[in-house]
């Protein structure tokens, strides 16, 4: 169809094309290798299939704003469509008589595939569009308080409004063009809407120079567009690919790295500058598509907190397409993260609940970028929120980050006939009771409610009495990785030396830590939650729950670090039924729940400014659900709690889940 | 400007003390670095900052007290020195004094000696002001804060009396001792741990201070504990004020207490 010159001109803008294409992946990928450690692509090649099964319907997408990820999806679909079609198309245009793929069946649905997508993605992203500039919903962008880098926030703007208009220009071209020859060639039962269109332009004289002008208009643009693709968010196509297929395999998502202080060469502990993060860091900011949802999620930013972690990735992508080209011949950036990407009291105010983690639809981890730069703080400058000072003593002096003494550890369980390890070196589970029950009157309260569970149902238990020591999970989320390597050390010495079968915990930070933390430091356990281990001796008819009890209305608190972090929500909630309760459910449940405000440290210091708690929020919601009663499955989480509903002059009961079952199996007594 | 302040390795204070075999015991709670004297150590630093200068930090005791000393270095002293001998066992605060002196003296041309203002176990509080006495310097007791300072010549400090602050004012050399009131002490750095677990501690005996075994003036006759008291904590709930309240004045009647 092209002529003899056109054919040269496309072929030449091509080269020129891939030319100014290999230079731009070029800088990216030298922007990309300044980070630290390295890409395992081995990873890669195990996880291709899932990972491309995973581009069939974007699941991750759909977590949130369902309408909008539909439209996204059609896009979606059309453009890798796109990638057949304009290969076609060009393959057309040099070979006269050509006919993609044949005239027959499949050259036929090939067409027919190209009309539909066509159409709904020109559709579907007039409506995207239409959101984002005429609706301008506030979560498509942040606070005029967060710190945003200075191009950032019209620049979003202006890098949708470019692709908006090249999508509409180039698809919209290609879809002209098709009529143009339908128009010309006859109609094409394959494309009922290229036909439709094409009923305009019969007869026209101007048809065949359209046609050309629509090859280049469709391809020309591509051409391009892809020059300017790195420097836009719309290069997530790419990335987002790549971050599923090379992250690293995790435990859970708020498996933390660990640093080995018994290595004398390391000089950096933790991240104060862009090229201290690690290479699959500094590819998320590629990945991130600035769709603000962790930012929608995360429980500081809905409460007024300066954090966003949509900023952070957001400021690390403008650093890099301001200055990267420098970063990437070798340069230092002049200013550190906290100057740049993130101020020092946003970084504060993480309660490090993997919200931003569980929501991106790219696989993107901001909150492991927060926790980095606090080691950085905490390590390198000793500079971090003195209140921690108290936590941090009391865990190195007393193994208590309340600074309980290991002799006053068990005295929760007096009167309760609690055996220690000594008394029975060889239970069938172990309890690790943690730190809070030794000074909180809930967490004793839930400690004793399991202790007396536990006697019931005859279970051969222990726990580790004075020995236990905290498992250091608060100096770690702190980013007082050190402290952290000291108790890790020296718990999995002691867990090792007592060999237990199995772990049971009333405490799910604990819980994280052990099962998932303690591996890299040569302790594994199995490790299971108390709404677990009852849920069991439920099914084996150790407990005798009393289904005629006074029905209650209750709704369930996810804790952060059980479901988010360890995927636990069923047993909990199928033992709250047990105890036949009715469960009116928030809608911020199972992996979406909102933050009791404790988690990353903040039980130990006052929290960043904002306009309210996190707990007050999420009590808020509590209350609406219309409950009489909060079950909460975390010591912190009781706290909290507690005390939101008494800053709210509420009346709602707030029980453990042990308290909850303890209380039915009583009651009929 | 030469500082040396001088540490004391205890037991936590939430150590459980018991008497053995007429022996003081506290278990296998941990030893830490005297709390008065971490903000003897943080006061000493503070005046390293306002004038150039170093501080030396000082224990006398066993090798364990080398703990104390590297949290001190972490916090950021210059130096530290330990003075461990035999014979320094289990002796009254004139010995430690005298000792103290002498280290004083060997170490030479100091400007400011810091102490904190008691051990919390031992709870004499005297050596401060005992090594005062034998340098011949001014005795600052109950610093709360030091107003000015210039090295070689004077010291204004304020201090801490039953009707309120005293400033007062002494030529250089001076003894010091310090209370809460003066700073909360610097939370010791990652990187300050790290440098000041390689550190050589030097062990300074006797013979090194060129003085002889003193003699313990005081002999410590028996040791006992008080009785242990029987305590019970019940804590009492309800569904409001008013009716933790009742319950509260019901066991208040049934125990006989009123």
């Amino acid at each position: 169809m092209l002529s003899t010159a056109e054919k040269i001109i496309f072929f030449l803008a091509s080269l020129a094309t891939i030319y100014a294409t290999w230079k731009a992946i070029d800088r990216l990928v030298r922007i990309i290798g300044r980070g630290t450690g390295q890409l395992d692509w081995g990873l890669a090649r195990k996880r291709l299939w899932s990972v491309l099964g995973k581009m069939v319907i974007l699941k991750p997408t759909f977590n949130f704003r369902v309408g909008v990820s539909l439209a996204h999806l059609l896009i979606a679909w059309g453009f890798m469509y796109y990638m057949l079609v304009n290969l076609g198309d060009v393959l057309q245009g040099y070979i006269p008589g050509f006919r993609f793929l044949g005239d027959g069946l499949i050259g036929g649905i090939y067409r027919l595939g190209a009309d539909i997508l066509t159409v709904t993605l020109l559709v579907s992203l007039i409506i995207l569009l239409f959101r984002r500039f005429i609706l301008k919903p506030s979560d498509l962008t942040t606070r005029k308080t967060t710190l945003l880098h200075p191009k950032a926030r019209s620049g979003i703007l202006r890098d949708s409004a470019i692709v908006g208009v090249f999508v509409i220009l180039h698809v919209g071209s290609r879809f002209l063009g098709e009529s143009f020859t339908i128009a010309r060639e006859g109609k094409d039962v394959w494309q009922p809407f290229a036909t439709a269109l094409s009923t305009l332009w019969v007869g026209w004289s101007g048809l065949e120079f359209a046609q050309h002008v629509a090859f280049w208009m469709a391809l020309g643009l591509i051409m391009l567009f892809i020059v300017y693709f790195p420097y836009s968010k719309h290069i997530h196509i790419f990335f987002s690919a790549l971050n599923f297929l090379l992250k690293p395999e995790r435990r859970s998502i708020g498996e933390l790295t660990k640093i080995d202080f018994d290595d004398e060469s390391l000089e950096q502990f933790g991240a104060s500058q862009i090229d201290q993060l690690s290479k699959i860091q500094l590819m998320d900011a590629y990945a991130c598509i600035m769709c603000f949802r962790c930012q929608d999620v995360c429980p500081a930013y809905n409460t007024g907190k300066l954090l966003s972690p949509a900023a952070l990735e957001i400021n690390k992508r403008y650093f890099f397409n301001e200055e990267g080209t420098k970063f990437a011949n070798g340069e230092s950036s002049h200013q550190s993260l906290i100057e740049f990407a993130i101020p020092l009291e946003a970084v504060w105010a993480c309660t490090s609940c993997g919200a931003c983690v569980d929501i991106c639809p790219v696989n993107n981890e901001p909150m492991r970028d927060i926790l980095d730069i606090r080691r950085s703080l905490v390590l390198m400058d000793n500079q971090f929120p003195t209140q921690f000072q108290t936590a941090f003593r009391g865990m190195e002096r007393t193994k208590n980050p309340w600074g309980v003494p290991p002799s006053e550890r068990m005295n929760w369980a007096k009167g309760l006939d609690v055996p220690t390890i000594e008394k029975n070196p060889h239970p069938d589970i172990l309890w690790w009771v943690g730190c809070a029950p030794a000074t909180d009157v809930q967490a004793q309260k839930t400690a004793r409610a399991f202790a007396k569970i536990l006697k019931m149902a005859g279970v051969n238990y222990a726990v580790l009495g004075q020995a236990e020591q905290c498992t250091g999970d608060s100096a770690r989320r702190a980013g007082k990785e050190d402290l952290f390597f000291e108790l890790a050390l020296g718990n999995v010495e002691i867990l090792n030396e007592v060999k237990p079968k199995r772990i049971v915990t009333t405490c799910p930070h604990c819980l994280h830590t052990l099962k998932n933390e303690y591996p890299a430091y040569g302790g594994n356990y199995e490790v299971i939650h108390h709404s677990q281990l009852i849920n069991e001796l439920q099914a084996q008819g150790k407990l005798k729950a009393n289904p005629a009890a006074a029905k209650e209305k209750i709704t369930y608190h996810d804790p952060c670090y059980l479901t988010r972090h360890n995927d636990i929500a069923h047993e909990p909630r199928s033992v709250l039924e047990s105890a036949n309760v009715e469960i009116v459910e928030m809608d911020r449940k199972k992996e979406k729940t909102f933050c009791c405000g404790a988690g990353g440290g903040q039980a130990w210091k006052e929290e960043e400014h904002g306009d309210e708690r996190v707990s007050a929020n999420r009590f808020r919601e509590v209350q609406a659900s219309g409950a009489d009663s909060l079950a909460v499955g975390c010591p912190f989480c009781m706290m909290m709690m507690v005390d939101a509903a008494k800053d709210a002059n509420s009346p709602i009961k707030i029980r453990d889940i042990a308290e909850i079952v303890l209380e039915n199996i009583e009651s009929q007594a | 400007m030469k500082i040396i302040v001088f540490v004391k390795q205890v037991p936590d204070s939430t150590a459980i003390v018991s008497i053995e075999n007429g022996q003081v015991s506290w278990g296998d709670a941990p030893l830490i670095i005297n709390p008065w004297d971490e903000i003897a150590v943080e006061a000493a630093l503070l005046q390293r900052e306002e004038v150039e200068g170093e501080v030396i930090v000082v224990s006398m005791g066993p090798e364990s007290a080398k703990e104390a000393l590297k949290h001190a270095l972490a916090m950021g002293c210059n130096q530290a020195i330990l003075i461990g001998d035999e014979s320094l066992k289990n002796t009254d605060s004139q010995v430690v004094a005298q000792v103290l002196a002498a280290v004083v003296k060997k170490v030479g041309e100091v400007d400011l000696a810091v102490f904190g203002k008691q051990s919390i176990d031992g709870e004499a509080g005297v050596v401060a002001a005992q090594v005062a006495r034998l340098l011949k310097w001014p005795m600052l007791s109950m610093v709360s804060a030091v107003k000015k300072i210039e090295p070689g010549k004077t010291i204004q400090v304020e201090r801490v009396v039953e009707v309120g602050r005293q400033v007062v004012e002494a030529r250089l050399p001076v003894v010091m001792n310090v209370g809460k009131e003066f700073a909360e002490p610097r939370y010791p750095s990652f990187m300050g741990i790290r440098k000041a677990s390689k550190a050589e501690i030097p062990i300074w005996t006797l013979a090194d201070l060129g003085i002889a075994p003193i003699l313990s003036k005081v002999k410590w006759l028996d040791l006992t504990a008080p009785p242990q008291p029987e305590v019970n904590t019940e804590i009492i709930s309800g569904s409001s004020p008013e009716e933790i309240a009742n319950k509260l004045v019901e066991k208040i009647l049934a125990e006989k207490i009123l």
